[in-house]
């Protein structure tokens, strides 16, 4: 293979992935020749090391069954500490944050939240490939300051993160800035104190749920998936994943009638405990109320107007899910949502009008060029949407995903516009003692009103 | 001293098979071209087919968009089954930035 020289990591990734030794025969480059226009002369030089690499390349071996214990030792618990946070640097294996060390007794620990043996399998991560377990999460979660009754969701997450369809392989590597949004429903939400209020995308110490379950995932996706940055993921700016976005619906606030985002988008029923899984490559704040001059029904007509605004770009990424996954989520608070209900629109009503007063003008689209991105597409529907005189952004209105979280405030909405395939969903099972773990979070103050 | 053991995050990736074994020579051989179509693929492809057309005189090239290209249609099922019914000794996949 011809490859970028930084892209390599990814590359060996791919085909560990599919069972191969993590190795690729190539011959690699800088950019400059990838680039359109290109000088091609460099290739010239390089013309026996590409035909050795055809003919005689060997792969290195692949990693395999190490002991799965590392140590250290220091004069004092404090060297030790800071032993263990030098190793996890020196190995690449955190988010260059302090980490806790995933020692035996804190990931038995963590386990005691797992509905399932330690040594269940929940596939391989992607796209390198390594073989995820139950052990696996739990790891991940002790050394990102998990508790044991954050497992069932971080459990559920990455079986969503594993489905196929989710494509994690290709999002994962990708040069887009992609990370995963996991909404959670279900009472389980507030049982571990998993916030759906005031600042649910965080940073919240009084609900650390979701920062520990979105931090243990990220370490998921780097040290068993092997998306590093620069090497085995090519997220140009990386993008605030530290900890992903791990938040719940608001249930309670959502006005009489409205479904949940679950029952909505998989099916589950109200007081299912479950998952959405959706990558996205982008987050944004959306202004919505009006001065003050207007009725509540203009104030409601232009607040949609401007979230439909925010959506309405040329992004050739919403072909990638144009047919069933959706082009974003938009994050509703519940004083809006009662606003709308009030005059009485529901969810589906108002992703009808997103969807209709988001649709770009046919020659926007040609001036970025997007039509030929387009015509590359696998979707029928994507390449027949390139001579529509109004380009939808999605194929359908019941695409776009409508998640009411948030403080109890009317001012803004929340874009979070995807790069995606599928919403994955996926239920959460918890272990028969699970209320006794969640008492001992229910124990600890809570100081506002999220969930 | 204080001894702190933990787990290596990282756990085991499984080798499932080796990659397809190499040539010992291009001579004689029938090679395909897949082309992704980014990053300069087609060009960068189109030089590769040159110097072997002139160092390997005695090979069969393909064209280059003898099979589907770009990067849906290449990651299809029905691409990988075309290709091996065309009888190719190997195929030169793309290139990757």
């Amino acid at each position: 293979m011809i490859a970028r020289k930084e892209f390599a990591g990814v590359i060996k990734n791919a085909v560990s992935g599919i069972g191969l030794a993590p190795d690729v025969a190539m011959v690699t480059f800088p950019i400059d020749v990838f680039l359109p226009d290109s000088d091609l002369t460099a290739l010239e030089g390089r013309r026996e090391e590409l035909y050795d690499k055809l003919m005689r390349w060997t792969p290195a071996a692949a990693k395999g069954d190490s002991a799965p214990m590392v140590s250290v030792e220091g004069k004092t618990y404090e060297e030790a500490l800071i032993k263990a946070n030098d190793l996890f640097l020196a190995k690449q294996w955190g988010d260059g944050l302090p980490l806790w060390p995933a020692t035996r007794e804190r990931v038995d620990w963590i386990l005691r939240g797992s509905p399932w043996p330690r040594d269940r399998v929940l596939g391989k991560f992607p796209p390198r490939g390594t073989t995820t377990t139950v052990e696996s999460c739990a790891i991940a979660l002790a050394m990102a300051g998990g508790r044991p009754e954050y497992l069932p969701v971080l459990i559920a997450a990455v079986e969503a993160f594993l489905n196929p369809a989710a494509k994690a392989d290709m999002l994962q590597a990708t040069s887009a800035s992609v990370f995963p949004v996991v909404v959670v429903n279900g009472p389980i939400a507030r049982q571990i104190k998993l916030n759906s209020g005031f600042g649910c995308l965080g940073p919240d110490p009084v609900h650390p749920a979701g920062a520990s379950i979105g931090r243990a995932l990220r370490q998921m996706q780097q040290n068993l998936g092997g998306a590093l940055p620069g090497s085995g993921t090519m997220a140009v700016w990386g993008q605030m994943r530290y900890t992903n976005a791990v938040f719940a619906e608001d249930e309670d606030g959502l006005p009489e009638g409205w479904q949940t985002h679950a029952a909505e988008r998989h099916g589950f029923a109200r007081g299912t405990n479950s998952v959405s899984l959706v990558f996205v490559t982008g987050a944004t704040n959306i202004k919505r109320r009006g001065a003050g001059e207007e009725t509540a029904e203009e104030d409601a007509i232009q607040g949609l107007h401007v979230m439909a605004g925010f959506m309405a770009i040329p992004h050739t990424h919403y072909a990638g899910g144009y047919d069933n996954g959706t082009p974003g989520v938009l994050l509703m608070s519940s004083v809006v949502a009662r606003s709308l209900a009030q005059l009485g629109w529901d969810k589906q009503r108002i992703r009808e009008f997103l969807w209709e007063h988001s649709k770009l003008p046919k020659e926007q689209l040609r001036k970025a060029g997007a039509p030929a991105w387009f015509k590359l597409s696998s979707s029928q529907a994507v390449r027949d949407s390139i001579n529509l005189e109004r380009w939808p952004i999605t194929a359908k209105p019941g695409n776009i995903a409508i998640v009411l979280s948030g403080g109890a405030h009317s001012s803004h909405g929340f874009w979070m516009q995807a790069q995606n395939y599928s919403v994955i969903g996926a239920k959460i099972s918890v272990p028969p003692h699970f209320e006794s773990l969640a008492a001992d979070t229910k124990s600890r103050p809570l100081v506002n009103g999220g969930s | 001293m204080v001894k702190i053991e933990f787990y290596d995050p990282t756990g085991v990736q499984k080798t499932a098979a080796p990659p397809a074994a190499r040539p010992s020579t291009l001579e004689k051989k029938r090679i395909g071209f897949v082309s992704n179509i980014h990053w300069q693929a087609d060009r960068v492809l189109s030089v590769v087919k040159t110097w072997l057309e002139k160092d390997f005189p005695n090979t069969e090239l393909l064209p280059i968009d003898k099979f589907p290209k770009g990067s849906a249609l290449i990651d299809r099922d029905e691409t990988a089954e075309m290709i091996k019914q065309s009888g190719v000794d190997l195929v030169i996949v793309g290139n990757a930035a």
